[in-house]
């Protein structure tokens, strides 16, 4: 509503700053009569503003409100505009009209569109044109860690001088801050290193600045690592069956997957994957860094049947990694549901049925009263517990589920 | 208030050129400006239609009387005998053909149906700009468009860059 209010007041007072009375063009008004009836209908409803037009007329017509109209802003239309055919074009439609074709148009397109002349560029560029592409495309794999790296790469890019440069006249400054106001909970992951080089700045590739599209590009051109996690890393390698890791991401658009950079374990070094599908990877669904233990919240409600990701590591130095398993009943419980104690218990069973029964990795006991990370170094160690409440989360699990069982 | 007719609501809508249409309310409604007024109970007996020639308002209340959901309330269309499917098929046919207009009346039409909000005629008279702009290169859009690249020869270069590499 605010929002609508500055806008209206805009336009009235560049409607004010202009005799308009004479060329004033009645096709161009929806804009600001959109603005006006939403605005003006919701403080007193429309009676207000009815028979500005027609009460003279001494009819009962009730008109529809009349509001003045105010040219668009295009400074440069007379150098844009070869009028010699008559022929009306796109760029003389009403606002809405123009931008309701431009929302329809695909990234690619819209691109496109920005490429044609400087005033098409900003109006292609505007990010309520692409949030909703981000969303549609980028929105399942890209959380707060990540928009926390898309801006220390920004500010990094920029301090280097490398970044937006040349053409991006788009007006910067003009865009909302909107990735500082999504501003993080948690610090940059601590291994990944703001790319120094700047990328795009010399190399080509997109404009580098704060709007949505800048980052949209930046994603598709392989140019931008992320932070996000993959499901059974390193192509389903049998260690990592049924385990959702940390990881850097940069989109490959040839092959519409993923390179993984996976951070390294003690003395491993970075290990590499590529070709990661879409549906292996996820944005993290908590601020838990890899290399800090999750304070788990739910130990008190746990019950069998239950869901759950546990943080699993092989040893202190190595990060992390969030494991699928269910919540089993204890050994003294024959799980008739009648006389089941076992949410009563301090004792929680955790099952991790992917693993053959009698493997060491199968079950694993957590104090429900002081559960902390338990473990030693020659089965891993437990640390905190998420309960799954989501079904998607829970089915995303099930279709991992590998076709052996693991020993 | 409205008149009754044949037991149908009847709204008349005016031009600025001074002609009156007169529809069903709920040919009327199918446009959410209209329909906010109606709602408010801020019509009467009649709406003027300030921005909107005679011409075109007659073609837009055209494809009203064509889209507005069929319950009894068109007639022609509505039949209990034609299948849904078969509807949207003669549906998708009659605006195929009344979209076949030149450039500048689909103009007045899509700022028509902007102004009068109504979705399903924005999405169809904008449908041929789209596709002009997906189908054609940077030039024949600008030529399309009647707009000048006035970008300098610097900044045309890295848009170029920028367009080379993704979407491919």
């Amino acid at each position: 509503m605010l929002a609508l209010v500055a806008t209206f007041v805009f336009s009235c007072l560049l409607f004010l700053s202009k005799p308009c009375a004479r060329d004033m063009r009645l096709f161009l008004a929806s804009i600001s009569q959109q603005l006006a009836l939403s605005l003006l209908g919701f403080l007193a409803g429309y009676r207000l503003l009815g028979g500005v037009a027609s009460r003279a007329t001494a009819t009962a017509v009730d008109a529809m409100p009349l509001m003045p109209s105010f040219k668009r802003k295009r400074p440069a239309a007379k150098l844009e505009t070869t009028d010699t055919t008559g022929e009306p074009s796109v760029l003389d439609l009403p606002e809405l009209a123009i931008d309701c074709i431009l929302a329809k148009l695909p990234p690619a397109e819209l691109r496109n569109m920005a490429a044609v002349s400087r005033s098409m560029r900003e109006r292609c560029r505007s990010d309520h044109l692409w949030e909703r592409h981000m969303s549609d495309k980028w929105g399942s794999v890209l959380g707060t860690a990540a928009r926390d790296e898309w801006r220390s790469y920004l500010s990094s890019s920029t301090a280097a001088g490398g970044g937006a440069s040349g053409c991006g006249s788009a007006g910067s400054g003009k865009h909302r801050r909107w990735v500082a106001a999504l501003s993080c909970v948690c610090p940059v992951v601590s291994w990944m290193r703001p790319r120094a080089d700047g990328g795009a700045g010399t190399s080509g590739g997109p404009v580098l600045d704060d709007s949505i599209m800048s980052w949209y590009l930046h994603l598709e051109s392989s140019e931008f690592w992320f932070p996000a996690q993959v499901y059974n890393r390193e192509h389903g390698h049998v260690g990592f069956m049924m385990s959702c890791y940390d990881a850097e991401l940069s989109y490959d658009f040839r092959t519409d997957t993923f390179h993984a950079r996976y951070p390294p374990h003690g003395r491993r070094t970075v290990v590499l994957e590529d070709g990661v599908q879409w549906d292996r990877v996820r944005a993290p669904p908590v601020g838990t860094l890899a290399h800090d233990l999750h304070a788990s919240d739910c130990l008190h409600e746990l019950r069998p049947g239950d869901n759950i990701e546990i943080q699993w590591r092989r040893n202190k130095e190595f990060p992390y990694g969030w494991w699928y398993g269910v919540v089993g009943h204890l050994e003294s419980c024959d799980g008739n549901e009648h006389f089941c104690r076992c949410h009563l218990s301090d004792t929680v069973v955790l099952e991790f049925n992917q693993y053959t029964p009698g493997s060491r990795w199968r079950q694993s006991l957590v104090n429900r009263k002081d559960h902390r990370e338990e473990g030693n170094e020659s089965d891993g160690f437990y640390g905190g517990i998420r309960k799954l409440q989501d079904k998607d989360e829970i089915s995303k699990w099930k279709q991992l589920w590998p076709t052996d069982i693991l020993e | 208030m409205a008149t009754r007719e044949a037991g149908k609501k009847m709204i008349m809508l005016k031009s600025p050129d001074g002609m009156e249409f007169e529809v069903e309310e709920a040919v009327a409604m199918e446009s959410q400006t209209i329909r906010k007024m109606i709602e408010d109970d801020c019509a009467d007996t009649a709406i003027l239609i300030p921005n909107i020639n005679s011409k075109i308002l007659s073609r837009v209340i055209e494809y009203c009387n064509k889209h507005v959901p069929t319950t009894g309330a068109t007639g022609a269309a509505a039949s209990d005998t034609v299948a849904p499917a078969a509807l949207a098929e003669d549906l998708k046919i009659w605006d195929a053909e009344f979209i076949k207009v030149n450039r500048a009346t689909r103009f007045d039409l899509i700022q028509a149906a902007s102004y009068l909000n109504i979705k399903g005629l924005l999405d169809l008279t904008s449908q041929t700009t789209i596709d002009t702009i997906s189908d054609n290169s940077l030039e024949e859009i600008r030529s399309f468009l009647s707009t000048k690249n006035d970008y300098l020869p610097e900044e045309e270069q890295t848009i170029r860059r920028e367009n080379q590499w993704a979407f491919q």
